[in-house]
């Protein structure tokens, strides 16, 4: 045993990774043609077939729980185990050219690997690998010979480069961590390891007889450096800085589990703002009930046609990952500038026609939302809601509702059910719907505030703006006075209210929302852990008492001491 | 038999998931579906013979149908060259 090397590469996925090296085994790639005897034919187009319908069987398993990208993967590479000029040509090979199914397979897909290997496209030679590992899996297959290796769960693993489906497979046996010498930040096996938190280097060159299988390593994903045999204080250091990030990785665990009610028993519910089904599995993992606001911005920008099935693919696999929790999906809350190229630019945009102002007028856009929406509302009964961004006044709920009404007649007339009572609510970020609150409330069923909107309203001040964004002040009584008045106006009317904003996803703000009797926050999923820890830890007149302290005060700067002092 | 030539609009050109969409598209009609294009001509229901083909945005190529479905078959698939791959 010498002493300790260390490899220097690029970090590609963070987190650190302590384990056992192991050298992932390059496959065996030769196979001779043997022929074969007429009376073997069926025999091995047999083969064949198991093979295929095997390594099918086991992608659709894959896909189950595969969400954005990792489902792309895995959907283009059942595509290619269908496509039916490569089981032609597999065939043909076996029927009269007479050989072995395997030397047929892999002679036929050597053809499609080598086109690929030498075309100029960039995306077309990453797609090689793919190929290969489905050339390999189906031999191997045929071979009866047992798939995948063994592989120690808790190893650190060394490859040339990874398949993004046996990227899958290897997370699965729960490596921890990769060390590659090809592949490159973009590349699919790096994004898997990224959003299945596997620590990954890459570009790394080592010689494979300077350590062997079984050695202790370290793989160092935030820095991008693999050290084999540390030294013992290395060792330590790392086995230290692991400790700390798999506490943290608990602590959020072990709170996302508990019951969301305060130090005295009282009830709360913490939801999960979402934009990207990448964001999903959080959803559960850290204890989401449901999806307070979806932004469908993003498959406006994505899709030109703004397709009511399209979006309605979209909702349905966010509702599918919020277990029975209700989702709230918000209108397209988008400027007019990215909807149109050739709009002449307004001078004032954030003043200008956006939200519910330019759904309006896009008669077609709205429509079909709308419809969207509420067909969802018929496959997840009673689990849906509907919220309107940038609302400024009681006419534009009106002109809504009527479209909506339009909506319902129509899918009543294609017989589509749908949730009569769907709820409908409007986002508070325009002062003058907090401003007379009370009366907008008798116009819908919920009210959301998003309080990064409103405090930039309230204060006229673009968070943008360099020059003067220290003017941009949250904790400016005068929003929380906007809220305090959107919350009693909404009592008069008995709705509820929610916060969507940053506010919601700060600890101590969220408790004096909390406080002011704010039931309902959501936020990004990362916040949902510190937010309901703090609220968990503090009794509801602790927070109350905050609140009516932050109501009385004069000023941002005493607001900001007032939550600086709060459970300390 | 009949036939149309198309260009491929979307700018990063028939890659892995606009190819997908193609095929699982052409898969639905009963037709014979071609696509030639400089020279070459492939099955349009084969994935790795499109995606072989690694057309590059504007690209221009003849998509070729034969059978009973062959009209709402090129219908449909002119539709997704039209649009982009983008509804799927």
């Amino acid at each position: 045993m010498v002493g300790r090397i260390e490899f220097k590469g690029v970090p590609a996925a963070g987190g650190i990774g302590i384990g056992k090296a192991h050298f992932l085994q390059e496959r065996q790639n030769e196979v001779s043609p043997e022929k074969i005897h007429q009376d073997d034919i069926q025999l091995n187009i047999d083969k064949c077939n198991r093979a295929f319908g095997a390594l099918k069987e086991e992608f659709i398993k894959l896909k189950e729980d595969a969400v954005g990208e990792v489902a792309d993967i895995i959907d283009a590479q059942i595509e290619s185990l269908k496509d039916p000029e490569l089981y032609k040509t597999i065939l043909y090979k076996i029927e009269s050219e007479r050989y072995e199914a395997e030397y047929a397979i892999f002679s036929t897909l050597n053809e499609y690997i080598h086109i690929m290997e030498n075309a100029d496209a960039d995306w077309l030679n990453e797609r090689t690998i793919d190929l290969i590992a489905i050339r390999d899996q189906l031999i191997d297959v045929a071979r009866n010979k047992k798939q995948g290796e063994d592989l120690e769960p808790g190893s650190v693993v060394f490859a040339t480069n990874v398949s993004p489906t046996s990227m899958i497979e290897l997370s699965k046996n729960s490596i921890a961590g990769l060390v590659m010498q090809k592949g490159g930040l973009t590349s699919h096996a790096v994004i898997l390891a990224q959003s299945l938190d596997i620590p990954c280097v890459i570009g790394v060159e080592w010689k494979v007889k300077r350590f062997k299988n079984s050695e202790e390593t370290i793989v160092d994903g935030d820095l991008g450096i693999v050290v084999v045999r540390p030294s013992v204080s290395e060792q330590r250091a790392y086995d230290e800085r692991k400790k700390t990030e798999q506490k943290k990785a608990e602590e959020i665990l072990e709170i996302s589990k508990k019951p969301s009610e305060t130090a005295c028993g009282k009830r709360f519910k913490l939801q999960a703002n979402v934009e990207f089904l990448e964001e999903l599995p959080k959803v559960k993992t850290h204890g989401a009930e449901g999806v307070g606001l979806l932004r469908t911005e993003t498959i406006l920008f994505q899709k030109k046609g703004f397709d009511v099935n399209d979006q309605l693919d979209f909702y349905r696999k966010v509702v599918e990952a919020s277990d029975d929790s209700d989702v709230t999906v918000r209108l397209f809350d988008a400027g007019g500038d990215k909807l149109l190229d050739d709009m002449d630019t307004e001078s004032n945009p954030f003043l200008g026609w956006r939200g519910i102002r330019m759904l309006l007028d896009e008669s077609e856009l709205l429509g079909n939302q709308l419809e969207a929406i509420y067909r969802l509302s018929g496959e997840y009964s009673g689990r849906i809601k509907l919220l309107a961004p940038m609302v400024s006044c009681v006419s534009e709920i009106h002109r809504l509702k009527k479209r909506i009404l339009e909506v319902k007649d129509r899918l009543t007339e294609m017989g589509i059910k749908f949730d009569q009572n769907l709820p409908i609510g409007v986002m508070v970020e325009v002062p003058s719907v907090a401003i007379m609150a009370d009366r907008v409330a008798k116009e819908v069923d919920f009210f959301s505030i998003g309080t990064n909107d409103l405090t930039q309203y309230t204060l006229a001040v673009d968070r943008g703006n360099e020059k003067i964004s220290s003017l941009y002040q949250p904790y400016h009584p005068a929003i929380w006075k906007l809220i305090k008045m959107t919350i009693d106006g909404a009592k008069k009317s008995n709705i509820p209210v929610t916060v969507c904003g940053e506010m919601a996803s700060k600890p101590k703000t969220a408790a004096c929302l909390f406080g002011l009797g704010i039931e309902n926050l959501s936020m990004t999923t990362s916040a949902l852990p510190r937010v309901k820890s703090m609220l968990c830890s503090h009794t509801m007149d602790s927070m109350r008492i905050l609140s009516e302290q932050v109501m009385n005060a004069n000023s941002p700067g005493e607001v900001q001491i007032l939550m600086n002092k709060f459970g300390e | 038999m009949i036939k149309k030539t198309v260009t491929v609009k979307n700018e990063a050109g028939l890659h892995a998931r606009p190819s997908s969409v193609l095929v699982k598209t052409a898969s639905k009609f009963e037709s014979d579906f071609y696509i030639s294009m400089y020279g070459y001509k492939v099955n349009g229901k084969s994935i790795l013979g499109v995606m072989t083909l690694a057309a590059e945005s504007g690209a221009e190529m003849e998509l070729i149908f034969e059978g009973e479905d062959e009209q709402e078959a090129l219908t449909a698939i002119s539709e997704l060259f039209e649009n982009k791959f983008e509804n799927n």
